[in-house]
């Protein structure tokens, strides 16, 4: 089987640039889990190139982009089955459902990140594209399972992931319920309407922590030890400015300035810790008692703080998501390590 | 202070100051172009004004589990050639860097 690796994750000898000028010319000198466990898979084919959403933060500019992300570009034009991809954002679910595709994202901490570019660490999760559900979870499997090179997952070894039971509950959150593709994906099922509580602002709690985590995580690129060093500077001081100038595009500026203003002393309370609450509460308002998964619409054709409001729930609390080209796209998320709902609810819609 | 008091500094928006802080040195078009998306972004996050958080504590990560620690035994993961491999300059081993001292 062929697959696309995005090349924010590494590959040894390859470039990793995670689409940014500033590690053109850095070459991996690792495997990531992910390739690693890829690379044991009999007659795999591993393709990369190199993508141009920088540190895949060009949705949180909330300026209108038409770039389709690599990975969904790989699928789509045949160069592989399955792209393997990290979308903390949700522009690459959005994308793939556009584009006929589907993506999974799957429970926080069940995949290892140990050699992905981080961008925003607490939602960084690396997911699969890929035109048949069945071989993404196939896919997902593979990469999946503990691994103590990442400190932060679960310690299961291994996932098994098969569509289960039928009867699935879909929950519909009332602000969605009028979505023409919704409410025509939820007829088949019994379904249950209830109020997404926060969802207003959801995107800004999304902006505020991919800010802060991505300023912190670009801060290590300074053209020292690696990266792109500047030319005609003065002093070290001007090497970091210089070289940081020269290699960010704009949604990394955008993020590093951003970030400081929310990680700032003056500011901290009343943006990211106020965040940071926020996301608590939104986790806690779940209710999977009531209902199995949730679903929400994926449309690329809503503004960008819709759509980084409608894609932010699995980030936000760590929660598994299926994005399927259905009627434009629509997502399910279940609760935790409920992968085999979300399948169970596909193969149910008969997709 | 409240989001209201911020947002008017804002919207003088010192973006000198988080320039610096960012170490960076934006050209004057990308200056203007992100002071006004920040100005927008922050009138957007006054929205988080309105929700109640008293007693709630911070969500730092969304797993529900303790500290995984590993045994405290040594692993050579590269060797320095590899490490100094993406360096942008190196000299006799070592990362060559600009003087700090003047």
């Amino acid at each position: 089987m062929d697959y696309f690796i995005d090349d924010s994750i590494m590959q040894k000898g390859r470039p990793a640039t995670a689409g940014s000028k500033m590690l053109a010319n850095f070459i991996s000198p690792l495997d990531a889990t992910v390739v690693t466990r890829l690379k044991t898979l009999a007659n795999t084919e591993i393709h990369s190139k190199s993508g141009t959403d920088e540190f895949g933060a060009s949705a949180l500019t909330l300026e209108p982009s038409d770039n389709l992300p690599a990975a969904v570009e790989a699928v789509k034009n045949g160069t592989a089955s399955i792209a393997i991809c990290n979308d903390y954002t949700g522009s690459v679910r959005l994308a793939a459902a556009a584009n006929g595709l589907s993506y999974i994202h799957p429970t926080y901490g069940t995949v290892s990140r140990f050699g992905l570019i981080p961008a925003a660490s607490s939602m960084d999760q690396i997911g699969v594209v890929c035109n048949s559900l069945s071989d993404g979870f196939s896919a997902l499997e593979a990469i999946a399972g503990a691994n103590p090179k990442d400190g932060a997952m679960f310690p299961d070894e291994r996932y098994s992931y098969q569509p289960g039971k039928s009867g699935i509950k879909i929950g519909v959150p009332a602000h969605a319920a009028k979505d023409p593709a919704v409410s025509e994906f939820v007829k088949n099922f019994d379904s249950v309407e209830f109020e997404l509580k926060y969802f207003d602002v959801y995107s800004h709690v999304m902006l505020i922590l991919c800010f802060a985590e991505l300023c912190h995580n670009i801060n290590r690129y300074d053209g020292i030890k690696f990266g792109h060093r500047a030319e005609n500077f003065q002093g070290l001081d001007g090497l970091y400015v210089k070289s940081r100038t020269e290699a960010f595009g704009f949604s990394a500026k955008l993020a590093a300035i951003m970030g400081a203003f929310v990680l700032s002393g003056e500011n901290y309370t009343l943006y990211y810790d106020k965040a940071m609450r926020i996301r608590r509460l939104i986790k806690e308002s779940l209710d999977f008692g009531k209902y199995d998964a949730i679903i929400l619409p994926a449309h690329s054709e809503n503004d960008p703080l819709t759509r980084l409001a409608y894609t932010a729930l699995p980030q936000l609390a760590g929660l598994p998501s299926v994005t399927v080209p259905f009627g434009g796209g629509i997502s399910l998320i279940a609760d935790v390590k409920r992968e085999n709902t979300l399948f169970s609810a596909i193969k149910e819609a008969g997709l | 202070m409240g989001f209201t008091d911020i947002r008017r500094i804002l919207t003088i928006f010192n973006i000198k100051k988080y320039e610096n802080m960012s170490m960076l040195e934006l050209p004057d078009g990308q200056r203007e172009r992100i002071d006004s998306c920040a100005e927008t972004l922050i009138a957007g996050f006054a929205a988080l004004e309105a929700i109640d958080t008293d007693g709630t504590k911070p969500l730092v990560t969304v797993l529900d589990l303790h500290n995984i620690l590993r045994e405290d035994t040594a692993a050579k993961l590269f060797t320095r050639d590899e490490i100094l491999s993406n360096a942008p300059e190196q000299y006799d081993g070592y990362f060559q860097v600009p003087g700090t001292l003047e």
